[in-house]
C-alpha cells in the first residue's frame, strides 16, 4: 500500500509538472510550434528583454498585486482585530461577508464589479473611462482582502487574552499591547495572508479580466489574447524565467523556516536581546518602505508626464509589429512623435469591439472596424467627425475608396484596407475538386478539420451566399433558416476561430476554413500547402476597414495624426506588406514587393470583384436578433 | 472601551465590502431584470436562461467528476506527503504549490500542444506504431484539463487535515486490533472528512464556472456556463442576459457549498483549509 502510494504520488507530480516542462523547452525552440522541437536557441529570452510592451505588462502586474497586497494585509490586519472583538453574532455576520468573495466563482465577482464601475462610472459620474487603474486596484484589494482576515483570525483566536490584558496592567497604552503583544503574536498569520493574496493578485485573469479597461492591463489578461493568436515564443522565455524566480523564492523562504525552527527548538529560552528587535524592526520598516517607494515610483513616475497616451483598438495580427524584418508601425510613429506615446489593444471581431465599446467604461482614440459596423456606429452616434485638415494624406485614398455606402459624406472614416472573404484549405489534405463552394464547410469528408468564423456577421453571411439570401437581408425567416444552416454544420466543426485560425491551420491541425483573404495570405506564407479559394459564383464578402474615432477618445488631434501617418504612403506599403491585406492607396504600391501588388489573391480582377458584395448595416433590432441567433448555435 | 475600538476598527472593512461585494451583486440582478434594449424593467433575461438549463447541468456534471477525480488522485498524494518527515513534507508541499503560481492560461495552452492531433502526445502515439487518436476537443479533454488545474486545490486541505489526525488515534485502533484497512476506514477516512469537503468546494467552485478549459480544450458542443457569460458580455452584447447567467451560476454555488457547509459544520472561514 505504502509503495503504491509512492508510486502513485510520483506520477502525480510528474502530470503536474508535465505541461510545464513542455513551456519550458518551448522557449528554448527556433520554431514557433510549441508541439514541434526544431533546434536550440536562447534568441527567445534576448527577444523578451526587447519587448518594452511585455516588460511594461509585466511591470503593471507587479504594481497591482504589490499596491492591493500592502493595503490589504494593513486594512484586513486592523479589521480583523476588530471583528475579533466584536460580539459573536456580529461577527458571524461579518465573517459571512467576507466568505461571499471566497465562495463565489471569480467570473460572478469579475462581472459584478465591471458592472458596476460602469453603473456608478459611466451612468451616475458620466465619466467616459471608468474602468482604470484605480477600479482594478479596488477589484483586486477586494479579493485579497479575505485570504489575510482568514489568515489571521485564527491566530487572534489561538492568542491568549491575558498577555494583552499583563501588557496594559504593566503600564503599555492598548496601541502599545497591540503593537508590542498582538502583533508580534499574529505575525505568522499576517504572513501567510499577504503571500497568498500576493500570488492570487500576481496570476488573477477571470476577475481582471472583466474589469479592466484599454489603458492599464495586466500580464495575464494580455496572454490571454496572446494565446488566441500564433503565440509569440518569447511568451514562454517569460513563463520559464518566472517560474525560477518563484521557484527560488518558495525554496529560499522553505529553508529559512526551517532553519528558524530548528533554532527556536534549540535556543527557545534565549530571550531576543534589544539589539536584535531594533535590528529587525528597523528591517521590517526598511523593507515596508522599500516597497511603498518602488511602487509609488512605478505609478506616478515611470511614464513621463507631459507624454499624451493614445489608445489604439484595433484587430488582431492588422499592424506591422517589426517581425520577419518588417517596419514596427507603432514605434515609427512614436519616434516620429515622441511625444505621443501609443497604449495598442487588439480585438477579434467587429462585434466585440462593439461590445467593448458601447458597454462603456473604457476610452479608445482609434478605431478600425469594417463598413457595415461604421454605418452602425454613425447611426448610435458612437463616432466623432474627422477633421480632415489635420489627415493631409487622405489625398491619396482612391478615388473608388470614397463617398463609399457605409459614410457616403467622407466624415468619419478614413479607409485602411480592403478585401475578400475566401476559404483557406490544406491541399495536403483536402481534395481541390471537393473545393467548389462554400458548401465544401459542411462536407463530412473533413469533419473534425473545419474551422468557422466566430462572429455572426461573417458567419451568416456564409450560410446567406450559400443559400442564394441577400446577405442584408432583414427577413427573419431568411436569417432562421440560415441559423439553421449553421446549427446543421456543427458537427463536422472543429471550432468556432477568430484569431485561434492562424496557429490551427499553419500546424495542419485544420485543413479549411473561410477566412479574409489577407490573413490566408499571410498563413500561406508560413505554410506552403495552404491555398485560397474564392467562390465567385456563389458570391462573397467584399469588405473596407477604416479607421475611426469614436465619441469615448480623449486625444481627437493625437488620434488624426496616427490615422495621416498610416496614410503615408511609404508607411501603408510597409505595413501592408506585412499584414497583406489590400490597400486602398494605389501611391503604397510603389513602395510594396511587387510580388503582393500583383497577386490576384489580394488584387482579384474587376470581373471577380464584381461577384463580390459588402454587408450594409442591419437596424438594432435585427443586428440583436443576429446576435441572439448565433448565441444559440454556439450554445445549442 | 474595547467594544468601542471593535466597532471603529472593523467599519471601514464593513463598508468596504459593503460597497465591492454585495452592491455589485445588487447591480447584477438589476442589469439581470432590465431589457438590453430599453432599459427597462423586463423579465425577458429569466424567460430566456431557459435556452442555457443543459448548458448549466452540463457544467454541473464536468465538474462533479472532476472534483471526484481530484479526491480520487489527490487523496494518496495528501496522505503521503502527510507521512514525511518534517522536510520531505515543507517541500513536497511548495511542489504542490508552485503549479498555482504559474499562468494557468498557458499551463493550459501546454496541454493543447500536448493534446491536439498534430500534438506531441500523438506525435509518440504515432511514432510507437499506435496511430493518432481523438484525444483534444472531448470531454475528455475537458475534464482533464479541469483536473489538472484544480488538482492542488483538492491536495492542500486534505494534506492539512490528514497532517492534523492524532497518531495516537492511529496507534490506539492498531492497539484495539484493527488492521491497516480498518484503521484507514474506521479513523483516518472519517477524520479526514473536513478536508474532504473543502478539497471537494474548492474543485468545484472554480471548475464550474471556467471557461477558458473549455474553449481550448473543448470542442465546439462542450460549451460550459463561463463560455455563455463570457460571450454574452464580450461578444454578444447583452451584458443583461449574462447578468442573468451570472445570478444563477452565484445561487447555484452557494447552494452547494452550502450543503457542503452543512455536512461538515466547521466554525467560521470553512472554505480556506
Amino acid at each position: 500500500m505504502k509503495k503504491t502510494n509512492r508510486i502513485l504520488t510520483i506520477l502525480i507530480f510528474i502530470f503536474l509538472y508535465i505541461p510545464m516542462a513542455v513551456l519550458i523547452v518551448a522557449s528554448f525552440n527556433t520554431g514557433k510550434d510549441i508541439a514541434n522541437f526544431e533546434g536550440f536557441t536562447l534568441h527567445r529570452y534576448v527577444e523578451l528583454f526587447q519587448d518594452a510592451h511585455l516588460l511594461q505588462l509585466l511591470r503593471n502586474s507587479l504594481v497591482v498585486s504589490i499596491i492591493s497586497t500592502v493595503v490589504a494585509t494593513t486594512f484586513g490586519t486592523v479589521a480583523a482585530v476588530g471583528i475579533h472583538n466584536l460580539k459573536p453574532r456580529m461577527r458571524k455576520v461579518v465573517m459571512s461577508l467576507t466568505n461571499i468573495p471566497m465562495t463565489n466563482p471569480d467570473i460572478v465577482t469579475g462581472v459584478s464589479l465591471s458592472l458596476l464601475f460602469v453603473f456608478v462610472g459611466t451612468r451616475m459620474l458620466g465619466q467616459r473611462d471608468a474602468l482604470t487603474f484605480w477600479t482594478l486596484l479596488i477589484a483586486h484589494i477586494t479579493f485579497n482582502l479575505p485570504y489575510v482576515i482568514l489568515n489571521v483570525m485564527p491566530k487572534l483566536q489561538q492568542m491568549d487574552n491575558s498577555l494583552t490584558d499583563a501588557a496594559m496592567d504593566l503600564g503599555c497604552t492598548p496601541l502599545q499591547a497591540f503593537f508590542k503583544v498582538t502583533l508580534h503574536e499574529i505575525m505568522p498569520g499576517i504572513v501567510s495572508g499577504a503571500i497568498m493574496a500576493f500570488t492570487m493578485s500576481l496570476d488573477d485573469f477571470v476577475i481582471s479580466y472583466f474589469v479592466s479597461g484599454l489603458d492599464f492591463v495586466t500580464l495575464p489578461v494580455e496572454i490571454y489574447s496572446y494565446t488566441k493568436k500564433p503565440i509569440q515564443p518569447k511568451v514562454y522565455a517569460m513563463f520559464t524565467l518566472l517560474f525560477l524566480l518563484i521557484f527560488v523564492l518558495m525554496v529560499a523562504m522553505n529553508l529559512l523556516q526551517i532553519r528558524a525552527d530548528r533554532n527556536k527548538t534549540v535556543r527557545r529560552s534565549k530571550v531576543e536581546t534589544k539589539a536584535m528587535r531594533t535590528f529587525r524592526r528597523v528591517a521590517a520598516g526598511a523593507l515596508a518602505c522599500v516597497l511603498l517607494v518602488i511602487s509609488g515610483y512605478l505609478i506616478f513616475f515611470a511614464k513621463p508626464q507631459e507624454q499624451i497616451t493614445l489608445n489604439v483598438y484595433n484587430w488582431g495580427q492588422y499592424i506591422a509589429d517589426g517581425s520577419d524584418d518588417s517596419m514596427e508601425v507603432i514605434r515609427e510613429f512614436e519616434t516620429r512623435y515622441p511625444h505621443i506615446k501609443v497604449n495598442y489593444s487588439t480585438y477579434d471581431s467587429n462585434e466585440i469591439m462593439y461590445s467593448k465599446l458601447s458597454n462603456g467604461g473604457i476610452t479608445v482614440d482609434v478605431i478600425i472596424p469594417s463598413d457595415y459596423m461604421i454605418a452602425r456606429l454613425i447611426s448610435e452616434d458612437m463616432l466623432l467627425p474627422l477633421d480632415f485638415d489635420n489627415i493631409p494624406n487622405y489625398q491619396y485614398i482612391d478615388e473608388s475608396f470614397r463617398n463609399t455606402s457605409y459614410d457616403p459624406e467622407n466624415r468619419y472614416s478614413v479607409p485602411y484596407t480592403w478585401g475578400t472573404v475566401g476559404i483557406l484549405y490544406n491541399t495536403k489534405y483536402v481534395d481541390e475538386a471537393d473545393v467548389t463552394g462554400w458548401e465544401v464547410l459542411w462536407n463530412e469528408k473533413y469533419a473534425g478539420k473545419i474551422l468557422m468564423f466566430g462572429n455572426s456577421r461573417d458567419a451568416f453571411g456564409i450560410a446567406q451566399y450559400l443559400l442564394g439570401y441577400d446577405v442584408n437581408t432583414t427577413d427573419k425567416a431568411e436569417l432562421q433558416a440560415c441559423a439553421d444552416k449553421l446549427l446543421a454544420q456543427k458537427p463536422v466543426l472543429q471550432q468556432y476561430v477568430m484569431d485561434e485560425i492562424f496557429a490551427t491551420m499553419q500546424n495542419e491541425e485544420a485543413w479549411i476554413a473561410p477566412y479574409y483573404a489577407g490573413d490566408c495570405l499571410t498563413m500561406m506564407g508560413e505554410n506552403e500547402n495552404l491555398a485560397f479559394y474564392l467562390p465567385e459564383s456563389q458570391g462573397f464578402n467584399l469588405f473596407i476597414d477604416a479607421m475611426c474615432i469614436p465619441t469615448c477618445a480623449k486625444e481627437k488631434e493625437a488620434a488624426e495624426l496616427f490615422i495621416n501617418f498610416l496614410c503615408d504612403p511609404e508607411i501603408a506599403g510597409a505595413n501592408m506588406d506585412w499584414i497583406c491585406y489590400s490597400t486602398p492607396l494605389s501611391a503604397a504600391k510603389d513602395y510594396m514587393d511587387p510580388e503582393t501588388v500583383f497577386d490576384p489573391v489580394s488584387y482579384p480582377s474587376d470581373e471577380i470583384l464584381a461577384h463580390g458584395s459588402s454587408y450594409a448595416y442591419l437596424p438594432e433590432d435585427i443586428s440583436r436578433y443576429v446576435e441572439g441567433l448565433f448565441m444559440e448555435v454556439r450554445n445549442g | 472601551m474595547k467594544k468601542n475600538n471593535a466597532i471603529l476598527l472593523s467599519t471601514p472593512y464593513i463598508l468596504w465590502m459593503l460597497a465591492f461585494t454585495l452592491i455589485p451583486l445588487g447591480v447584477v440582478a438589476y442589469y439581470a431584470l432590465t431589457d438590453p434594449a430599453t432599459g427597462v424593467f423586463s423579465l425577458g433575461n429569466l424567460r430566456d436562461l431557459n435556452m442555457y438549463w443543459g448548458v448549466l447541468w452540463e457544467s454541473i456534471l464536468y465538474s462533479l467528476i472532476s472534483a471526484f477525480i481530484c479526491l480520487l488522485l489527490g487523496y494518496p498524494v495528501a496522505y503521503f506527503i502527510a507521512h514525511q518527515g518534517a522536510v520531505a513534507q515543507k517541500i513536497l508541499y511548495m511542489l504542490v504549490m508552485l503549479p498555482m503560481c504559474m499562468s494557468f492560461l498557458l499551463r493550459t495552452l501546454a496541454w493543447v500542444g500536448l493534446l491536439q492531433d498534430t500534438g506531441i502526445i500523438n506525435d509518440f502515439l504515432e511514432m510507437i506504431g499506435i496511430g493518432r487518436m481523438q484525444l483534444i476537443r472531448t470531454p475528455g479533454a475537458v475534464v482533464l484539463g479541469m483536473v489538472y488545474n484544480y488538482l492542488p486545490y483538492m491536495i492542500l486541505p486534505l494534506y492539512s487535515t490528514i497532517v492534523k489526525i492524532n497518531p495516537r488515534l492511529i496507534e490506539a485502533a492498531e492497539d484495539l486490533g484493527c488492521n491497516t484497512v480498518q484503521v484507514f476506514r474506521r479513523v483516518t477516512l472519517p477524520l479526514s472528512v473536513p478536508g474532504i469537503l473543502s478539497g471537494i468546494t474548492m474543485v468545484f467552485v472554480p471548475a464550474v464556472s471556467t471557461f477558458y478549459i473549455s474553449q481550448k480544450l473543448g470542442g465546439t458542443d462542450t460549451v460550459l456556463i463561463g463560455d455563455v457569460i463570457e460571450r454574452q458580455f464580450k461578444q454578444g452584447n447583452n451584458p443583461n442576459l449574462g447578468a442573468a447567467l451570472s445570478l444563477v451560476l452565484m445561487i447555484l454555488v452557494f447552494v452547494c457549498t452550502g450543503i457542503m457547509n452543512r455536512f461538515g459544520a466547521d466554525e467560521e472561514g470553512g472554505v480556506i483549509a
